[in-house]
């Protein structure tokens, strides 16, 4: 069946569009392209959204990523980058140069897979996104409603994600795969933490790769406050994240491993940052 | 649908269905050194330069590149710094099957362009998305090393 294609030149035209049965939006299309090769997808109509042109900026207190951002034009923006430590870790390890020079942010939190590098990292710094034609603005974590599905009404689409500045935090990322930066991670760790001596002052753990969306226990996020992050402590929050976290088994690793995994991120994490354990 | 590319500097039309990639449009109007193997984004030997970056045209839509400049290996034939990257991959005989080679010549070609004094870690990280079935990366970090002017 033919597909038809539209690269539509304002907002209001694309959500015109995407009202109409079969339509798909694309930007970079790395993710899009790849499931219509497998035939996951059979769009009738594919729209461009790259007719639409908005730069990415910085307002001072937070990172505003318009919709055809590439990952490439942010980790260009140099000196802005300094101010998002955690983002840039995770986006210069996302697939390869080619892939980060047509591969959008905003195509990677569409796509809403839990295995998201960038979806991860936004949701730990608790971004907000703009959804177009209205430009009604919500929580990232609420857009999100699981794996591939998220909170766009018909003709609505994704306009920006903001993203605050962390200053005074510490940060860690690392995603474990079973060969390289290409393939999809078997677990992924983004964390912020923020310490006065060695007493937490406020932390945020998000782990991908290991349920249905990104996994984040506020409850353990409020113990460790206050705390002194010590050996006990570490072990403590480690072990509970291993035991409440409900992987899947699939072609990657097992359940067993990936709990075990989701522990040793922890550790390491917090070892190479506090030296502790 | 009409669409126009620059292909090596000549500007060029094209009628194409929409499901056509630019993988699909450049071998078609005689571009041989894109190759295609894997056709879902993960080997790197359709890398050519879009707009001067390095791109996966199996991973693009033709119309989506209406009105951008494209550049594969047989535009860069004249190139002086180009030529001495070839030059690097023979003497140093990298290439075993060769199917990857141009993808691998493209790519670096950008590297040059875009990092400055590479470590090691940073080459093969700028590589992630170039498969060698043959060769086990060595000849191609030898001459790269070269290339780039960071021999120990
Ligand atoms: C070889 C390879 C390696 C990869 N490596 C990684 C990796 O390391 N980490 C990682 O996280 N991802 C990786 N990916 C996946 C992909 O590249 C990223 O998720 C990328 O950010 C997707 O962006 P895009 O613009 O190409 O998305 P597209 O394919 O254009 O779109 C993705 C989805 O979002 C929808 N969409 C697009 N724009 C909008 C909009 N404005 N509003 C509503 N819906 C929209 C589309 O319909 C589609 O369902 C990889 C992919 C490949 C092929
Ligand atoms: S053919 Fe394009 S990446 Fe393999
Ligand atoms: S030389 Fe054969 S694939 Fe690289």
């Amino acid at each position: 069946m033919r597909i038809s294609y539209f690269k539509p030149g304002s907002l209001e035209e694309i959500s015109e569009l995407k009202v109409q049965e079969g339509s798909h939006l694309f930007s970079g299309g790395t993710d899009l392209f790849v499931k219509m090769r497998y035939g996951v997808f059979k769009p009738k109509m594919l729209i461009d959204t790259k007719g639409v042109r908005d730069d990415p900026k910085f307002d001072g207190e937070k990172l505003i990523i318009p919709m055809n951002t590439t990952y490439s034009e942010l980790l260009d923006m140099g000196e802005v980058m300094k101010d998002f430590p955690l983002l840039e870790d995770a986006m210069k390890e996302v697939g390869s140069p080619q892939i980060r020079n047509r591969g959008t942010p905003v195509g990677n939190v569409c796509n809403a897979s839990p295995a998201g590098d960038f979806l991860l990292t936004a949701t730990v710094m608790d971004a907000d996104v703009v959804i177009a034609p209205k430009m009604r603005k919500m929580k990232l974590k609420e857009f999100v409603k699981g794996p591939g599905i998220v909170d766009l009404k018909n003709g609505e689409f994704l306009y920006s994600i903001e993203i605050p500045r962390w200053q005074g935090y510490e940060h860690y990322f690392e995603k474990v795969g079973r060969r390289n930066a290409m393939n999809i991670s078997i677990a992924s760790i983004a964390l912020l933490i923020r310490f006065n001596g060695d007493v937490v002052e406020d932390v945020k753990i998000g782990f991908g790769s290991v349920g249905p969306r990104i996994v984040m226990y506020e409850d353990l996020e409020e113990r460790m406050k206050g705390m002194k992050l010590n050996e006990s402590l570490v072990d403590e929050i480690s072990r509970e994240y291993m035991r409440r976290i409900e992987p899947i088994t699939d072609l990657r690793a097992t359940k067993r491993y990936r709990k075990i995994l989701v522990r040793n991120l922890l550790l390491k994490a917090f070892h190479l940052l506090k030296g502790v354990v | 649908m009409k669409m126009g590319l620059k292909i090596n500097g000549e500007f060029k039309e094209f009628d194409v269905d929409p499901s056509t990639t630019l993988l699909d449009l450049l071998r078609e109007a005689g571009y041989m050194s894109v190759r295609r193997a894997c056709d879902t984004g993960t080997c790197g030997v359709c890398t050519v330069l879009m707009d001067g970056k390095p791109v996966l045209s199996c991973a693009i839509l033709a119309l989506s590149a209406d009105g951008h400049e494209i550049t594969t290996v047989e535009g860069l034939k004249d190139d002086e710094d180009f030529q001495r990257l070839l030059d690097l991959f023979l003497s140093e005989g990298v290439d075993q099957c060769g199917y990857c080679n141009p993808g691998f010549l493209i790519t670096a070609y950008a590297m040059k362009r875009e990092l400055k004094n590479p470590t090691d870690e940073e080459i093969k990280m700028y590589l992630v998305g170039n498969l060698c079935r043959c060769s086990g990366y060595v000849g191609q970090m030898r001459a790269l090393k070269k290339y780039l002017g960071v021999e120990e």
